[in-house]
């Protein structure tokens, strides 16, 4: 570990490490599997601790932390259903997260991404893919055990639709988390990106105690991280205050078209 | 008297009630690990665990018995010979809450043994194969024109080192154009056999990379003409000035139309080619003859024009 770098763990979510260096702060999960990288993320050591740079142009979950995202994150311990997990790359850092006492159970629907995926979880231990259609989750409830969250990043029409389907069957109850990564492009243009999130966290305000939403822009364009804790009157988790994290002097994202 | 109710749980069958709310169990779908998965993916009435059937047949004939997911109702209803509903929302998850958690090692193992079995039947499915062959063929094609290119510019100096190289380099080359020239034999036998209208009607190559681009003969043959027409481009569409071609840029007889009327072949012949997948998903009809005989006419007409 080079000098000047001081990993401070995320309140909440300890496995989630911040480094201020110089004007920049980045992020870092620390790993529950072994090199090689994931998708070709950076990976450091520090002691006999592994850590994977997590980075926000790559993962809307990062982006929602760096935006300020106030709500829970993914915890040691807990388990958490994984909406739309495509190759892996946020699952795997949804699943270092949780660490190897957690459990992360992958859904997604297209083939071949799911061959990516299963690949991964031969590596990564607390990973449980699913081939399935998260429409239906009824298909998988024999697969998974009540969870503690559900982390969501489907890009359909009616992606609160899946997600609501999945949480009233599969989340453990009320107070457990809700964590929807929204992509207004894919909910059809008779809205704009705003309107479509506060129809979002209406329709999602009869069922959850939602946190307030964080745009992900610049990192990802139209989306937004929606989400809290499920049960109308659920407590919400106190933070005393949300530094805006935004890293200066750096183009984000890639694919920046 | 409560329901009994039956819920997968993993590799397991556990059972709630009638009159505890404990889940009695685990009853395994089989000691071994891969062949839990492929009962789990199958679940005919010769899945139900031995001891679980024998539990059931204590259940009374008045009571309710019900299962969920809904697919493991009818495996029960048809192995117990009764009628079996499948529970609501709240009594399935009052029943899983009660059950406990599998153990992690046997878990992830028939989690993978699952994810494998699921992956290499989908992927087994015919139009999956055109998909993963179009893409191979693709792969194996860039290739080839890559060596090709390298050879090109590549001065042995003769009697060195690099004159042997050079020699095993164009055997390896050879090898390559073999490999390819079997790849796409293979490839449009299965274009023409899964999809032979459009194999007609564009060509059996550019058939296959339409299916895979699509993903699917199905989702092909609901795409409108004008998306077939540019599936596969990379420009973006403009107002003023779009792309004309995707894949449809290596179709049959596009060579045929001169070069400034090609755009409007290619319109005509997503139209023919939007016909023809929709005959190969649905009626399966051979209607190939009329589609390539409108083709060429079409071909013809623009020949003549003037532009």
């Amino acid at each position: 570990m080079r000098p000047g770098r001081a990993f401070r763990p995320w309140e909440g979510s300890p496995r989630l490490l911040e480094v201020a260096r110089n004007e920049r702060r980045e992020l870092w999960t620390e790993a529950v599997g072994d090199p090689p990288p994931v998708y070709g993320e950076r990976w450091t050591n520090v002691g006999d601790r592994r850590y994977r740079l997590f980075e926000p142009g790559r993962s809307k979950l990062a982006a929602a932390v760096v935006r300020g995202w106030a709500g829970d994150l993914p915890a040691p311990g807990e388990r958490w259903l994984y909406l739309g997990a495509a190759t892996g790359t946020t699952a795997s850092h949804v699943a270092d997260l949780v660490g190897p006492d957690g459990r992360v159970y992958a859904v997604e629907r297209s083939v071949r991404p799911f061959a990516r995926l299963l690949a991964l979880s031969e590596r990564w231990p607390n990973l449980r893919p699913i081939l399935g259609d998260a429409r239906d989750p009824l298909a998988y409830s024999a697969l998974v055990p009540p969870v503690d969250g559900v982390y969501a990043d489907v890009a359909q029409a009616d992606q609160l639709d899946i997600v609501v389907k999945n949480a009233e069957l599969l989340l453990t109850g009320d107070g457990a988390r809700l964590l929807i990564a929204l992509k207004t492009a894919s909910m059809g243009r008779h809205r704009s990106a705003t309107g479509h999130r506060e129809s979002a966290e209406e329709d999602l305000a009869e069922t959850a105690a939602l946190v307030p939403s964080v745009p992900l822009e610049p990192f990802h364009k139209g989306h937004f991280m929606v989400g809290g804790r499920w049960g109308r009157s659920a407590r919400l988790p106190v933070r005393e205050s949300v530094r805006p994290t935004m890293p200066r002097g750096r183009r984000p994202g890639r694919r920046a078209r | 008297m409560g329901p009994t109710l039956v819920v997968g749980s993993g590799p397991a069958l556990f059972v709630i009630g009638p009159d505890t709310a404990r889940a009695v169990g685990p009853f395994p779908l089989d000691p071994d690990l891969r062949r839990a998965a492929t009962r789990f993916e199958e679940l005919g009435p010769a899945d139900v665990p031995a001891r679980l059937r024998v539990a059931l047949e204590s259940v009374p004939q008045g009571s309710r018995l019900l299962a969920s997911p809904p697919r493991l109702a009818r495996t029960i209803a048809e192995s117990s010979r009764r009628p079996v509903d499948t529970p609501t929302l709240e009594e399935l998850r009052r029943a899983r809450a009660s059950i406990p958690l599998t153990d992690p090692v046997v878990e992830r193992r028939f989690f993978l043994e699952l994810g494998h079995l699921r992956l290499e039947r989908a992927l087994r499915a015919p139009e999956e194969v055109l998909i993963t062959l179009a893409r191979e063929e693709e792969r194996v094609e860039r290739a080839v024109g890559r060596e090709a290119r390298a050879a090109e510019s590549f001065v042995a100096v003769p009697d060195s080192p690099l004159d042997r190289h050079l020699v095993s380099w164009g055997r390896a080359r050879g090898a390559l154009g073999d490999l390819e020239d079997a790849l796409r034999h293979t490839l449009e036998e299965e274009a023409q056999r899964l999809v032979p209208n459009l194999s007609a009607v564009v060509g059996p190559r550019t058939a296959a990379r339409l299916v895979a681009v699509a993903g699917g003969i199905g989702a092909l043959a609901r795409m409108p003409s004008a998306r077939i027409q540019l599936l596969g481009s990379r420009r973006r569409p403009s107002p003023d000035r779009g792309p004309r071609f995707g894949i449809l840029y290596r179709a049959d007889r596009l060579a045929d139309v001169p070069i400034g009327r090609r755009g409007a072949y290619a319109r005509s012949l997503a139209a023919l080619a939007a016909i023809a997948v929709r005959a190969d998903a649905s009626t399966h009809r051979d209607i190939s003859a009329a589609l390539v005989a409108r083709r060429d006419r079409r071909v013809e007409t623009l020949r003549r024009s003037r532009r």
